[in-house]
């Protein structure tokens, strides 16, 4: 092992030892960063080691950096997107929608969990965020869901993973952020979101199968309520009724990318102002609401944009001792065919999923391993919609996974955590299978964005 | 020995623009027979773009290279280095530069400043086109209220004409342009537009590139480091970023005819100014030259260097070359 | 039934990873302090909003794009999430990895927190604020402006943030190093106020 080779997997592996401890992740990877710069600097200058490493083209490079993230007009749309969210989940609307949608589905077998999916696709059409969507299904669904006898962890682990869709389907505050660090004009926000559509579809087509089919197989899992009404005209038209505020939240955000009325960026801060007025519309807001919110809007844009400090240090630092060179080496050192390594890749993200979360992974792998992929002749958007898709997976696998965390804090005292881990298993199986279809046939991801322009 | 890593701000991929870089960089370790290293690091690898002055100022990495026209904010006359609305011809530029003391006078304006850098003029291209609109240009009211992306002193000029300028990253330019968030935009030479794939939206490409007739890239050396430095290694610096300026010169003018033979079956259309149109941008840009005189001084010195240059440089011109059209 | 959903959004809802350690009277002050600091100034966002709101409204309705509101756009944006970072300290918002943290005693926890503020937080802190400094005087001694044409002036002023952002970080650091050492040591005394109300 070459002494590059030696540092670059001794930062990764006390970054990871040190996450360990507790400590938030973001100071972990400053502090990793500052340790691994001090022992670079000493063993060049102390101990002559042959490594292309100097401490002012690593650490001292973090306030450039830091400028570039507070110049960066594409990631304005992270803390609207946030605020977007907040205010949704202020607003009422998704309650709304809970009760007058069940009403339609309620009648099928699994009709709470179908209803639930159609709820969740909608949120996530309308957020750029999970926590929200978790929370609400999860609080909206689950009570309802155990007094109908579902199986507990086919009730939790619908909420759960359905929660996460709304980080595919865009809008997408990791779209977003992904977008940025590609930094490729063939990889826009635009040519994300456009790219993320269908995969976002086709799981939602898995999960509803999926339920469908299990509460056919197991009928006492999801059983028909007894009470059941009749559908009529009223229900329908409540139901439409619910919906519109959404589908003109959807509209106002995905709608204005669409037909060129604002970029990416700008739709974001229509959406949260259009979320606002939501909340106005439903006699939601006042001066307390509002406040609250922004003061999380705060709270939550800066626990990511901390990761984004620590990070840029971290892989400033980790490129420093010749980082991407380790890894390009080692990649294609595999003498693999592409497909191989492009699995490889996936597979690693998959398992950095557990213990990482969408954020690290993305600002430390993701500029590592797309100009491999490049190179490598793949499609950059179809590369990030799979790397997406594994990434969506990290929400949901123990130990580190923020739909778990999330809808921990709202079950019922009756679910337990392994009924959580139960029930989002099948659905972890399904987003595979998933990333299988996508990597068999790209067109599902490249043919939007392509007709798009 | 020296061991450089050179941050630098455009793709080393870009023909022209970017591809010197990485030219200097092999020719530096070539010919010092491997005692000088240089790594070249794309865009944002270990710097933005717009930071590499900054960096090497301050001794963090020891090169950059980039177009120092992004510094204008710093330095306000720096542009007059970097791409100057109808200014020389890049041969003529290199000839100011090289001959009529720009060279000297590029290091006194970064002194002035405070910046402890060397700066190495180590690429050129020929003009940029003048951009990319969705219908030909009639006159100069089309610019009124039309949204385009225009970088630097042409920028101004354009909004004098009412025109609401933006200046959007490279890799923004085409989704808004397709979104229509932008009515028109320039970037660089044609072939470098190609690869950001204008042609695929807006089909009329305007010419002559009036506001960049030349466009420069340097290589900043960190002034300690650069003293620092033996006679022998500064040669071979000096050297080698002249083969790169005369590198980039040429890779940039024997590849743009094909690209513009190509444009029929792209269904492009190159539209060429008329004159009348040209004259009146001159104009502009002449008020707009003069506003930038008045305030600052660096800016007044080159400027008048750089005219008193050009008034000559045109009789030359207009006897001994061509005309293009014969 | 109004404000029925308590905010949950992305941060862990029980509190578990929290440290139920006790304030003391000059971490309560400098904690007030930046609290209030950063509610202010999370009211930019309703700002950042309303600028994109009439940048997109001047272009579409009156056909004028502006420079000067796409900066102004990111100018509040990143003044904004740079002074949050320490809002969120005040509030332990920041993510961790909690899977063997939740199990660690109370004394266990400060010990992990005192050793991580000390060695890994405030090293961090210190070195990029000593480099920042220099950054922002040099756009501040050369009145830096904006690049383009329209754009705004004054651009050492959000650089500026740069340098504020980790002066407050650190403040809020050192408060949090006091309640470990308080919790640890009994040094200085903690003094009987809720966390995180202030
Ligand atoms: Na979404
Ligand atoms: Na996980």
């Amino acid at each position: 092992m070459s002494l590059e080779q030696i540092m670059v997997v001794m930062m990764f592996a006390t970054f990871i030892l040190l996450l360990f401890s507790g400590f938030p992740v973001a100071w972990v990877l400053g502090g990793t960063a500052v340790l691994f710069a001090v022992v670079g600097h000493v063993m060049v200058e102390n101990f002559g080691a042959d490594l292309w490493f100097s401490w002012g083209s690593s650490m001292q490079l973090v306030p450039e950096r830091l400028w570039d993230l507070v110049g960066k007009e594409t990631l304005v749309a992270l803390p609207m997107f946030i605020f977007m969210g907040i205010m949704l989940d202020r607003s009422g609307v998704a309650e709304e929608l809970m009760k007058n949608i069940v009403k339609l589905f309620g009648g099928i077998r699994g009709g709470y969990a179908v209803t639930v999916v159609f709820i969740g696709v909608l949120l996530a059409a309308s957020t750029g965020i999970i926590g929200a969507s978790v929370v609400l299904l999860g609080m909206l669904s689950l009570p309802v869901m155990m007094q109908s006898n579902y199986n507990k962890s086919l009730a939790v682990g619908t909420a759960c993973s359905v929660g996460t869709l709304g980080i595919l389907i865009p809008p997408s505050i990791m779209l977003v952020l992904m977008a940025d660090r590609l930094a490729n004009p063939n990889a826009s926000v635009g040519d994300l979101f456009m790219g993320a559509l269908f995969p976002g579809f086709l799981l939602v087509f898995l999960y509803v199968g999926y339920i469908m089919v299990y509460a056919w197989v197991k009928p006492n899992a999801a059983p028909v309520p007894d009470n059941v009404e009749k559908i009529t005209l009223k229900i329908v038209f409540n139901a439409v009724k619910a919906i519109i505020p959404t589908a003109f939240l959807i509209l106002a955000v995905l709608g204005s990318i669409f037909f060129g009325i604002a970029t990416p960026t700008e739709a974001s801060g229509v959406g949260a102002a259009g979320a606002l007025l939501l909340a106005v519309i439903n006699q939601r807001l006042n001066m307390e609401v509002l406040r609250e919110s922004l003061f999380q809007t705060t709270k939550t844009s800066a626990f990511i944009f901390a990761i984004f400090v620590g990070a840029t240090a971290f892989s400033v630092v980790l490129r420093g001792l010749g980082g991407d060179t380790v890894i390009e080496e080692a990649l294609l050192g595999l003498n693999m065919p592409p497909m191989g390594v492009l699995a490889v890749v996936l597979f690693a993200v998959f398992l950095l999923g557990f213990f990482l979360d969408w954020v690290e992974i993305t600002l430390i792998i993701l500029p590592l391993v797309a100009p491999i992929m490049e190179s490598l002749g793949f499609d950059l958007v179809w590369f990030a919609i799979l790397f997406a898709v594994c990434l969506q997976t990290s929400f949901l696998t123990p130990p580190v996974g923020f739909a778990l965390f999330y809808i921990k804090g709202v079950c019922p005292p009756e679910i337990k955590v392994t009924d959580i881990y139960k029930g989002v298993a099948p659905f972890i199986l399904l987003q595979l299978v998933a990333l299988l279809i996508i990597l068999m046939w790209p067109p599902i991801v490249t043919w939007l964005p392509s007709v798009a322009y | 020995k020296v061991r450089w890593k050179m941050p630098v701000a455009f793709k080393s991929s870009l023909p022209g623009l970017g591809s010197p870089s990485v030219f200097a960089a092999e020719q530096l370790e070539q010919a010092s027979g491997g005692a000088m290293k240089v790594k070249v690091f794309e865009p944002n690898k270990l710097v933005p773009p717009f930071e590499i002055l900054s960096v090497v100022s301050e001794g963090k990495v020891k090169a950059g290279y980039t177009w120092i026209g992004y510094d204008q904010g710093k330095i306000p006359s720096i542009p007059l280095f970097a791409a100057i609305p109808f200014g020389l011809k890049p041969w003529a530029y290199m000839s100011w530069y090289y001959e009529g003391g720009g060279h000297d006078m590029l290091q006194e304006v970064y002194a002035n400043k405070g910046y402890k850098v060397h700066a190495e003029l180590c690429g050129i291209i020929g003009p940029e086109t003048a951009g990319w609109y969705k219908k030909p240009l009639e006159s100069l009211d089309d610019y009124n209220g039309l949204k385009i992306r225009f970088a630097g002193i042409g920028g101004k000029v354009i909004q004098k004409l009412g025109a609401s300028v933006t200046m959007m990253p490279g890799g923004e330019l085409f989704q808004a342009l397709e979104k229509g968030t932008i009515d028109a935009t320039e970037f660089s030479l044609p072939q470098i537009d190609q690869l950001l794939g204008f042609n695929k939206i807006v089909k009329y490409n305007l010419f002559p590139g009036w506001h960049q007739p030349f466009t420069a890239s340097y290589m900043l050396i960190n002034k300690g480091e650069y003293d620092g430095l033996g006679d022998d290694t500064k040669a071979l610096i000096r050297n080698v970023c002249t083969a790169a300026t005369v590198k980039g010169l040429t890779t940039s003018e024997y590849n743009q005819g094909a690209i513009i033979a190509g444009f029929g079956e792209k269904g492009v259309t190159a539209q060429k100014l008329p004159r009348d149109i040209l004259v009146k941008l001159k104009s502009l840009t002449e008020e707009v030259l003069a506003e930038e005189s008045a305030k600052d001084a660096d800016f007044k010195r080159v400027y008048e260097s750089q005219q008193a240059f050009q008034n000559n440089y045109k009789l030359w011109e207009g006897f001994a070359y061509l005309p293009s059209d014969l | 039934m109004k404000n029925k959903i308590e905010p949950s959004v992305s941060h862990i809802p029980d509190n578990s990873h929290h440290l139920d350690i006790k304030t003391t009277r000059p971490s309560y002050r400098l904690d007030c302090l930046m609290d209030h600091v950063g509610r202010f100034f999370s009211w930019f966002w309703l700002i950042t909003m309303a600028v994109i709101l009439v940048s997109v409204i001047a272009r579409y309705v009156f056909g004028q794009g502006s420079i000067l509101l796409e900066e102004m756009t990111w100018h509040f944006y990143g003044v904004t999430w740079l002074v949050g970072l320490s809002y969120a300290l005040v509030h332990d918002d920041h993510v961790r990895v909690d899977l063997f943290h939740e199990r660690f005693s109370c004394r266990t926890r400060l010990w992990v927190e005192l050793f991580g503020i000390l060695f890994l937080m405030l090293p961090f802190i210190g070195i990029v604020l000593y480099d920042s400094i220099p950054y922002f005087m040099d756009s501040f001694g050369n009145a830096e402006r904006s690049p383009a044409p329209d754009g705004l002036p004054a651009r050492w002023l959000p650089k500026m943030f740069i340098v504020i952002a980790f002066v407050f970080l650190a403040i809020v650091a050192l408060s949090r190093l006091l309640k470990c050492t308080s919790g640890l040591f009994g040094l200085p005394k903690s003094i009987d106020k809720p966390m995180g109300r202030f």
